[in-house]
């Protein structure tokens, strides 16, 4: 799938990857808001992404090499300052789309 | 022209042990005599020879208070963790403003040990499992392929860099924003106290202005724990937890294992006056010797253990006879408590009178790698309140340590000077000196 395809992500994934983002940052959930930047608003480094990916996995139901996820970063925001444009809304579409791949 | 050397300050102290967390109520748990052992809570030791140890009280002990951004904490051993709350303790005793010194000018100096996967879930929850579910059930033999796709499975990849030596220290830079030389030093039970001295040295060669020095250890695990029973080092005295250190004693039969960390601010003497800095003793001498004899005997001679003290007394331009106490290194162990009293008695020489001597693995149990640090803590914070620290469950002297070993009664007394020993396995042996300021 393109990634300038529209995604439109189920609730339960929004919520799923919401919780993914609160355990992982150890911020309570509802800090964790669909346009939180997670590198400048909630203090996230490379190895925070690493951690989401890996319990991402666990939602789609299969393996996600780690690089997938610089690979769609690149994709999907390219020359972004990515302190402020990863969000919340952003990991949702990637495991929507790695939801997608498995399909 | 004439080399003179700045002296170093100890200007602040943090400790997390398992009979107190923070300096002030350490400080009254030494006063009181008060022993951390007690049953093992954290794992199932149903069948081990040794089921006791001297733990920190999780309860009351949230790494997450001394971290900042929290979620740090996730990616800390328990061991670093009890570094960097230590370590922030310390800062705060201090009164360190981040304006005070260059951050390039700030070392840390650790003693770390208990590397790789040794915290429980890393160990039991992911490697372990991984192992277990990948064997062939025909011939029970372990099948790589299958080991790394239930290893991949289980294990949240981060969690590896929780197991790797030098990130304690690093997370302690992180935290302290100490941006000078960054050292772990690994030389198991001697570590904390080598650590300590080896900040002195950054400081002295002008490496730095502050370092944050101290050691720290978390292996009551049943690795920990079954690898120290097999070698016979640990007390089997499972009925009677706080009865079971007890060093000097005739009656000891082992270490009781602990966990936790000191830490301390050392202090460049011009930097600390600069600021006004209140300054808790001097660390006025530093010694280490290797008995390069075997691997866990000491040499019965003590001769390397003798040594280590004389260096670190001439290292700070002292004689044997101005130090006012000695807190040992004292495990509990037949062959130790031997070895370091007759190591104490030819430093001294026939006929002249020891120092008090006094352990406080008695009452902590033994911190590994955080042991020389707590120690160290220790003996600076009962300097400074006026009492030598007791070695507890002296019932029945042992006549091959015919020391003062301070029994079982905290005394209150003033000293001046003292020195605090460390020897691990591999015959590291350590000493360092303290002075009142």
């Amino acid at each position: 799938m393109p990634v300038d395809q529209k995604v439109v992500a189920a609730p339960e994934l929004v919520e799923a990857v919401r919780s993914i983002i609160s355990e992982v940052m150890l911020v309570p959930r509802d800090k964790v808001g669909l346009d939180s930047a997670l590198i400048g608003e909630l203090g996230a480094e490379s190895i925070d992404f690493i951690d989401m990916v890996f319990r991402i996995e666990d939602v789609v139901g299969h393996r996600i090499h780690v690089s997938r996820w610089g690979t769609f970063i690149e994709e999907r925001l390219p020359g972004a300052e990515l302190s402020s444009a990863i969000t919340t809304t952003i990991v949702i579409e990637f495991a929507e789309r790695e939801r997608a791949r498995a399909a | 022209m004439p080399v003179v050397r700045e002296r170093v300050a100890i200007t602040g102290i943090g400790v997390v042990t398992p009979i107190g967390i923070g300096a002030a109520e350490f400080t009254d748990a030494l006063r009181a005599g008060r022993s951390g052992a007690a049953a093992i809570t954290a794992f199932d030791c149903t069948g081990f020879d040794t089921r006791i140890a001297a733990a920190v009280d999780d309860t009351r002990f949230d790494a997450g208070a001394y971290v900042e951004p929290r979620k740090m904490v996730k990616h800390m051993s328990r061991s670093a963790s009890f570094a960097v709350a230590t370590a922030a303790m310390a800062r705060r005793e201090s009164g360190l403003a981040a304006s005070d010194v260059d951050p390039y000018r700030v070392a840390v100096s650790l003693g770390a040990g208990g590397m790789g996967p040794v915290d429980l879930d890393l160990l039991l929850g992911q490697a372990t499992s991984a192992v277990i579910a990948s064997r062939d059930q025909e011939t029970d033999e372990l099948s790589i392929p299958a080991f790394a796709r239930v290893f991949r499975e289980r294990t949240n990849p981060i969690s590896m860099l929780r197991g790797l030596p030098n990130l304690a220290a690093a997370h302690v830079a992180i935290q302290q924003n100490a941006r000078g030389p960054n050292n772990t030093i690994t030389t198991a039970c001697s570590a904390g106290t080598q650590a300590i001295g080896e900040g002195l040295r950054a400081i002295q060669r002008g490496d730095a202005d502050v370092v944050f020095a101290g050691g720290a250890d978390a292996m009551i695990n049943p690795v920990g724990v079954l690898g120290f029973s097999m070698l016979g080092t640990l007390s089997q005295r499972n009925d009677e937890p706080s009865r079971a250190s007890r060093p000097f004693d005739a009656g000891r039969d082992g270490f009781v294992i602990g966990e936790g960390a000191a830490m301390l601010v050392l202090e460049r003497e011009s930097v600390a006056r600069a600021r006004g800095a209140r300054v808790l003793a001097e660390l006025a001498g530093y010694g280490c010797t290797c008995d390069a004899y075997r691997i866990t005997d000491e040499r019965p001679d003590a001769e390397a253990a003798v040594r280590a003290m004389r260096n670190c007394l001439g290292d700070a331009g002292v004689d044997m006879s101005e130090v006012g106490y000695i807190n040992a290194h004292g495990t509990g162990t037949k062959m130790n408590d031997v070895t370091e009293t007759h190591a104490v008695r030819t430093l001294f020489g026939d006929g002249r009178t020891l120092p008090p001597m006094s352990s406080t693995k008695s009452m902590i149990g033994h911190l590994l790698a955080g042991a020389g640090a707590a120690e160290l803590a220790a003996t600076v914070l009962a300097m400074n309140a006026g009492f030598l620290p007791p070695t507890i469950n002296h019932e029945v002297p042992d006549p091959d340590c015919p020391i003062d070993c301070v029994p079982n009664v905290a005394r209150e007394t003033r000293v001046d000077m003292a020195l605090s020993n460390s020897f691990g396995f591999g015959g590291q042996n350590a000493c360092l000196l303290i002075r009142r300021w």
